[in-house]
């Protein structure tokens, strides 16, 4: 039932942003309909399909399962924080070029899986592909062109140095 | 060349980048659950926990709540939804009239028995709560075996019992065909409830103009006409006061050719609140309620000569329709087209199908991908069996049975012509990529190393859209188009296709710009809104798209174009014969200086008419509505390796490869895609997907934990082989969206069935009972 709202504040996508909400509210209900972040999509609503996915500090979850007020004073990055204007994240890049997506609705949680993988693994062996997309459902590709993308991305973020290098590699 | 006397083949054919992509890729997709207007409300439906129960409901304390704006109960709609009546003309069917909410009792779990409009979705569920619903339990319907049973509670009372339709048809000599056997097979095929789950749920968003008596339904759903036509009707709104959009499709596979309860709801709350009213399904609702496909049993006897030749076959198909009809289907169609199809490209000339259907206290049988798959299924696993009873190579029993191209023309046994099939071509070149002697003799090796391996294959032929007589049988239609140019040159087409993931953004737009010889990027496709672009009752499913929507997006484009050719022929003293649009600029072939752009001649025709020659059109507009012609047949031989676990019953797929031939492609990738999707489907349906209802006809498997989505670690990489049989009509495109759904599972039985060396009659095949079949434990009957 209903209770006292509370106030959030948060970065969103490198941007200060506030709002109160409930304890029990999501995450995702939050940065969708209080922030308008609609590129955030809602599957399954128990952690199961992963379209909810985003970063908070860095770290991929599923914000269905996070209440916003959890949230508060983190830093958040959703799918509309990926691109530069019209410059697509190589990631991006890759899901275009690779026909990764046929309806799009699971997208910008396979976006931000990928995105978090490959900031963690920036040079994924084939077999470490398919177990770090398996916490995402995709109904319409069979996830033969998604696993091409995140091999895609992962070059083209190598080459462009998207990543920064990790810590064990500089050691 | 795809189209004969056409320039087309600029951009056809070749794997063009999607112009959908970028804003899925960015979070700039609109779905209708992203979709927000002032003052929106939000709403939550109240359903039944009980399979089938009379109830009486009180919302009192619902409407207290604060924060609620109205409650609807089955009462509250009487003269404002009418009641729901699907078809029912179809000779054999009774009339299974409903409420759009329960009224006096409820028919299965998931049931809609109220709804609330609250200022948000966690009042409403709020609310929700509170109302009181009194549930007096009545003997539960759970299955065929009880419908069939003439003593089980009918679910209505005046259908006088539980069988909805019942429908006998006869073909050839059957008595002749089983006098000539040398064997008689007869096989019980059973399929299990199989749920569509898009990824984005059903769902919708009402407004209304209480001034102008104008309803705006923006609605998940992939026949949007549809939508406003059978809405309409049952919400007493004449046509022009009622617009369906639909926005980006999360997927829907089917699901969402419906126009179900909860859309006439939701629409009629904003008509009666004056609010915007939102609805979007959750996923337990989706799974329990939305709707759910497949679960059909069919018993083949097939009279059978020793060298594999199949004389006749008598089928008697039962179909687990569920507890309602979803507007606008009568379920009992789907065993029409089971009927129809089922012969595939096999000489089945004497032929009878007997088909029933009956009412349970489960979910609503729906459309999904094939819908009517099961076919397939059984028609190759018939094959697979007679092969295993004689002696025979499954390879040779469908040499035996499948037409050639030498035969065709070939009348079948529905009277259909089957022309330029070449499931045979289909066969051959993936029994040739699949090397089976090799395999075979490496099973040999691994089968005395104690490991489980096998091979198993299907062919088929689907009618994507069919030819001519099949489409006119089953009341085909035409599907427009309109290419209109701008007056800056640039060109819009609209379709009447509701694209979910079908790409038609870019494939239309690829054979527009080919056609006209424009820049692909000049092109827009528009679709999805009742108040743009032509009208037809179809909108996306069927795979009518590929050959209808594209051939009369061709067809309308070379209308416009006409008419530019016609001014510009004018304009450069030239025959249009003589010109050509290369890049968007018209020129007299062989006189390059000799040109005019298009940008120029469409400025003119809406800016400057008067300096236009006489007679010329007065706007550039090119419309065509396209039957489909010959339409055709798609058609492919998919084959599959499996190794299983003895000690876990795990299925493991080691190699699949589908070996397909729908024409010229558009786009490759696109069909690629399309094929991977629905061979994933096919995988999820055998091994892991099952809608469960226990024998009191309670719902077991209402989320993602239960109800098995595979993942990326659960299908395979799938090889794919293309042949391009050319197509009698002009228009060599054909359908490939629902292919891999259906000729996956057989393969896929079949193979484990190879791999187990036993005959397997059912689905699904989950590790306990491949564990069964191994007999590693006792079979839980």
């Amino acid at each position: 039932m209903a209770s006292k709202k509370q106030i959030i504040e948060l970065t969103v996508n490198g941007v200060q942003r506030d709002g109160m909400a409930e304890p029990r509210r999501t995450l995702a209900d939050f940065l969708r309909d209080d922030l308008g972040l609609t590129g955030t999509h809602l599957g399954c609503e128990h952690g199961v399909c992963g379209a909810c996915t985003v970063l908070v500090n860095s770290e991929a979850v599923r914000s269905c399962l996070m209440f916003a007020v959890q949230a508060n004073g983190q830093e958040v990055t959703t799918i509309e924080g990926l691109a530069s204007g019209s410059k697509l994240h190589p990631v991006q890049e890759a899901f275009w070029e690779c026909h990764g997506m046929q309806c799009g609705f699971c997208t910008p949680g396979f976006v931000m899986s990928v995105y978090a993988f490959l900031q963690e693994n920036p040079d994924p062996r084939e077999e470490e592909i398919r177990p770090a997309l398996s916490g995402n459902l995709c109904r319409c590709t069979g996830y033969q062109n998604i696993v091409n993308a995140v091999r895609l991305a992962a070059e083209k973020m190598r080459e462009t140095s998207a990543v920064p290098v990790p810590a064990s590699a500089i050691e | 060349m795809a189209v004969s006397g056409s320039v087309i083949g600029n951009y056809v054919g070749a794997s063009v980048k999607r112009v959908e992509d970028p804003r899925f890729l960015t979070g700039q997709g609109r779905y209708v659950d992203d979709l927000k207007f002032p003052n929106m409300a939000h709403a939550a439906f109240l359903r039944s926990p009980y399979p089938h129960a009379r109830i009486t409901v009180d919302a009192s304390e619902a409407r207290a709540l604060p924060g609620v704006i109205a409650v609807f109960t089955a009462a509250d709609l009487v003269g404002v939804v009418n009641p729901i009546q699907i078809d029912a003309s179809l000779p054999g069917s009774k009339p299974l009239p409903h409420t759009a909410l329960a009224s006096d009792k409820v028919r299965f779990v998931g049931d809609p028995i109220a709804m609330v409009v609250a200022d948000n979705r966690y009042i409403a569920e709020d609310a929700i709560d509170l109302i009181q619903v009194d549930y007096d339990p009545l003997p539960p319907v759970p299955g065929m075996d009880v419908a069939l049973d003439p003593a089980s509670e009918p679910l209505y009372e005046k259908a006088g019992g539980n069988i909805s339709y019942h429908d006998a048809f006869t073909c050839g000599d059957l008595d002749a065909a089983f006098a000539a056997a040398d064997r008689v097979l007869t096989e019980t095929f059973r399929q299990h409830r199989y749920i569509n789950v898009p990824m984005e749920t059903r769902g919708g968003v009402a407004t209304y103009d209480t001034f102008t008596g104008e309803l705006t339904y923006y609605a998940a759903t992939q026949a949007h006409n549809a939508m406003r036509f059978f809405l309409g009707a049952q919400l007493n709104l004449p046509g022009h006061q009622i617009r369906v959009i639909a926005p980006d499709i999360g997927g829907a596979f089917g699901l969402k050719f419906g126009i179900y309860r909860e859309d006439m709801v939701v629409a009629a709350a904003a008509m009666q609140t004056g609010r915007p009213v939102k609805w979007i399904e959750d996923r337990r609702e989706n799974l329990t309620a939305g709707g759910h496909a497949r679960e059909d049993t069919l018993t083949l006897e097939a009279a059978v000569k020793n060298d594999g030749t199949i004389l006749g076959l008598k089928v008697k198909m039962i179909l687990d329709a569920g507890a309602y009809q979803v507007t606008p289907l009568n379920p009992a169609l789907f065993t029409t087209i089971v009927r129809t199809v089922l012969p595939g490209p096999y000489r089945f000339l004497n032929y009878a199908f007997d088909a029933t259907v009956v009412t349970t206290n489960k979910a609503p049988y729906v459309a999904y991908r094939g819908p009517w798959a099961v076919e397939t299924w059984v028609r190759e696993g018939l094959a697979d069996i007679i092969a295993r009873e004689l002696g025979l190579d499954p390879v040779e029993v469908r040499r035996k049975n499948i037409i050639t191209q030498e035969e065709q023309p070939y009348k079948n046994a529905l009277g259909l012509t089957m022309e330029r099939i070449s499931a045979r071509e289909t066969l051959e070149r993936a029994v040739e990529l699949a090397d089976i002697p090799r395999f075979r003799e490496e099973q040999k090796r691994l089968r005395a190393q104690g490991r489980v391996v096998g091979f198993g294959l299907a062919t088929f032929i689907e009618p994507a859209p069919g030819g001519a007589e099949y489409m006119a049988a089953m009341g085909g239609g035409k599907e427009p188009a309109i290419v209109k140019i701008d007056p800056t040159g640039h060109v819009t087409a609209y379709t009447t296709q509701v694209p979910h993931g079908q790409s038609h953004e870019t494939t239309l737009a690829q054979i527009v710009a080919s056609e006209l010889g424009a820049p692909f990027e000049h092109v827009k496709v528009v679709h999805g809104d009742t108040q743009m672009g032509p009208f037809s009752l179809f909108g996306t499913g069927g795979s009518r798209a590929a050959t209808m929507a594209s051939g009369a997006a061709l067809f309308a484009t070379r209308e416009v174009k006409k008419q530019v050719l016609q001014i510009a022929g004018a304009m450069l003293e030239a025959s249009p014969d003589d010109l050509q649009i290369v890049n968007s600029i018209v020129s007299v072939r062989g006189v390059p200086q000799k040109a005019i752009p298009l940008a120029q001649i469409a400025l003119l025709v809406y800016l400057a008419p008067a300096h236009l020659p006489p007679g010329s059109p007065t706007e550039l507009i090119g419309t065509y509505a396209y039957d489909g012609g010959e339409g055709g047949w798609s058609q492919a031989t998919h084959c599959c390796w499996v190794e299983i676990d003895p000690s876990s019953g795990k299925v493991d797929i080691t190699r699949y490869l589908a070996v397909e031939d729908c024409g010229t492609m558009i786009n490759p990738a696109v069909v690629e895609g399309q094929v991977r999707g629905g061979i994933a489907q096919g995988i999820g349906g055998v091994l892991y997907e099952h809608a469960i209802y226990d024998e009191n006809g309670q719902f077991l498997t209402s989320t993602f934990m239960d109800y098995l989505v595979p993942t990326a670690m659960e299908i395979p990489p799938i090889e794919i082989d293309h042949l391009e049989t050319p197509a009698i009509s002009p228009v060599n495109f054909r359908g490939v969206g629902e292919g891999g759904a259906i000729c996956a599972p057989p393969a896929i039985i079949n193979a484990i069935s190879d791999a187990l060396g036993v005959k397997i009659t059912e689905q699904p095949l989950p590790p306990t009972r491949i564990l069964e079949l191994m007999g590693a434990i006792p079979a839980d009957s």
